[in-house]
């Protein structure tokens, strides 16, 4: 098996046309207003090959926002299990958005198993795409180790001037690539270009806070009691922006809704948040995290300590996304760089 | 057991709200093979003193309407405050901004003399409420789930988190990304982000979340260069009578 392939620029959108008879292709498509947002293409002019993170990530195909788990019928006592699932293909997924697939991976994956998330992430071939430079002020890949791939992808577009160098990683991948007839081996000088644009892109990413990679985990080891949360508290207004659009926050509610003949319905779970008041609050009008910096600490938390303790890994990918989409204009850069100034 | 008697009442408000019911289409079928209407004065000549759920539009705005909306909950099993008239006091709420005997003078002129009034009241003010359906007017989808709520015995929660929620689940640009201001961020979500869905903005119809940040949203306003008063003008339309709410919190200490 090769495991580099050429595409000529001129071919791209024969590739995603044929590509699309067959199967759904998502991808990124501009929105305005520098928005993007992944939606169903069927050919390769509508696809924005330089975008900046969309609006949601690639999350929402592996986790819908409402998803039905189960039909009930009271009368008959039964609960049947439902799964829903479609095949596509998802073009364009920067490595920020690979990193995040892989942890809702780990996550669902880990005991107790998460079989809806699991069928539906089986039928979905993934095409990732490199960026050669970054996509604005607010990411943060370099310092997560992001900013170059790193696995989770049947094919890995490079954009080489006249070019995309495509790295075949699986056998669907391989696939899609003999089945669409227009790639060609790549040469020695393609392959070198490859190398060049990696070595410019490590002159190109450095990291973006003033903490090192694997000083993050211990930075937020101590940064429960900080002031900083303080501040985030009086700047904060709960819209939940920042975690609806984060490509690992995976928490979800499970509703139980009748349908009009009060006898059958429907379990389904949706997105849920941590920023939003209700979301700790229990039986008796406690919540456990009423005040919004506690919110914030917790969603911090959740990417850069929690997850390490458990999964070894750092949950933020450095997408930027939070900060974009902030309303209060909150930046996680500002934030890590604010805690490391409060140790210092 | 026969079907529930469900009756429609309405006080100061457009009646919009029912007309949305009207408007429901094939799954007005649905709902009618679930209840019987006794008494819907937009869509049918009958009546009826005998009903087990109220739906009641419109607010509480004359001495008149706080003894009817009272006979209303003595006789039904279930009140809906049905639409923000109901449920925040809504665009009646404005009367409030002013003194009662200058807006009577405006209003009615010469004749005001033969008008009373009082502030406006959303229904929770006045009786007790069992179920919400915010909104100017009322989110169908949102209805139909509050009805089945009502009719199986289970309790409606209204999302107590902002628009922007369901706004960005729907994937919409945000409107402040566009250069407008939009009251998504403090408005309590449960409309699916309705009127951003198309094209509109958020006019903060089904009020205030439980729990706004205010020197948070300040710094949102500064920061977009947008003035205090066009914002309190508004939340104004719909959210005056709000403060009667909190009014009342602060007597009980």
């Amino acid at each position: 098996m090769q495991q580099f392939v050429v595409l000529k620029k001129e071919n791209f959108d024969a590739f995603i046309s044929s590509l699309a008879q067959t199967e759904k292709v998502v991808a990124p498509v501009s929105r305005g207003y520098n928005n993007f947002s992944f939606q169903e293409v069927v050919s390769g002019k509508e696809i924005s090959l330089k975008y900046i993170p969309t609006i949601l990530p690639p999350k929402k195909y592996f986790l819908p926002t409402r998803e039905t788990l189960t039909a009930y019928n009271k009368r008959e006592n039964a609960l049947n299990a439902i799964l829903e699932y479609e095949k596509m293909v998802i073009f364009g997924v920067h490595t920020c958005d690979l990193a995040g697939i892989q942890c809702l991976n780990m996550v669902f994956a880990d005991k107790p198993k998460d079989i809806n998330y699991i069928i539906r992430k089986n039928k979905i071939a993934i095409i990732g795409l490199e960026c050669n430079d970054y996509c604005d002020e607010y990411a943060s890949c370099c310092v997560v180790e992001n900013h170059l791939p790193n696995g989770g992808y049947d094919l890995f577009f490079t954009d080489l001037g006249d070019v995309f160098i495509v790295h075949i990683n699986t056998l669907l991948g391989e696939e899609i690539v003999s089945k669409a007839a227009v790639f060609k081996p790549a040469d020695a000088k393609t392959l070198k270009l490859l190398e060049s644009l990696r070595q410019m892109k490590r002159s190109i990413f450095k990291d973006e806070v003033n903490v090192k990679h694997e000083n993050l985990k211990i930075l937020f080891d101590s940064a429960f009691e900080s002031k900083v949360w303080e501040d985030l508290h009086k700047r904060c207004v709960a819209c939940g922006n920042c975690t609806n659009v984060c490509p690992t926050c995976y928490c979800f509610d499970i509703i139980d809704e009748p349908n009009l003949d009060l006898n059958t319905g429907v379990r389904y779970r949706n997105w849920d948040s941590c920023q939003n008041e209700p979301f700790a609050k229990v039986a008796g009008n406690e919540n456990f995290r009423k005040e919004r910096s506690q919110r914030q600490r917790h969603r911090y938390m959740r990417k850069f300590k929690y997850p390490v303790d458990k999964y070894s890994r750092y949950f933020c990918t450095g997408c930027g996304r939070c900060s974009r989409t902030c309303m209060a204009k909150i930046k996680l850069k500002e934030t890590i760089n604010d805690l490391a100034k409060e140790t210092k | 057991m026969g079907k529930p008697k469900v009756a429609f009442f309405d006080f100061s408000c457009c009646e919009g709200c029912q007309l949305q019911v009207a408007n429901f289409g094939e799954t007005l079928l649905d709902i009618l093979g679930l209840i019987d209407v006794v008494m819907f004065r937009e869509v049918m000549s009958e009546k009826s003193d005998v009903y087990d759920v109220a739906i009641v539009e419109g607010s509480i705005t004359t001495t008149h309407d706080v003894e009817r909306i009272k006979k209303i909950r003595a006789t039904a099993k279930v009140l809906i405050a049905y639409g923000s008239c109901a449920t925040i006091g809504g665009i009646n709420g404005m009367k409030n901004n002013f003194d009662l005997e200058d807006i009577k003078q405006y209003v009615y002129k010469h004749d005001a003399k033969y008008f009373e009034t009082i502030p406006t009241h959303p229904l929770h003010q006045i009786v007790k409420v069992d179920y919400f359906v915010h909104g100017c007017p009322v989110y169908q989808p949102e209805f139909v789930k509050v009805l089945k709520c009502a009719l199986a015995g289970l309790s409606y929660v209204v999302p107590d988190y902002a628009v922007c929620v369901e706004c960005r689940f729907n994937e919409n640009v945000c409107m402040y990304d566009k250069g407008i201001s939009c009251l998504g961020p403090i408005t309590r979500a449960g409309c699916n982000s309705w009127c951003i869905n198309n094209g509109n903005i958020c006019y903060g119809c089904r009020g205030m979340v439980s729990n706004p940040a205010k020197n948070g949203q300040m710094d949102i306003l500064k920061k977009h260069n947008i003035s205090l008063d066009w914002v309190e003008n508004k939340m104004n339309m719909y959210n005056k009578p709000r403060e009667l709410d909190i009014n009342e919190q602060k007597h009980k200490g």
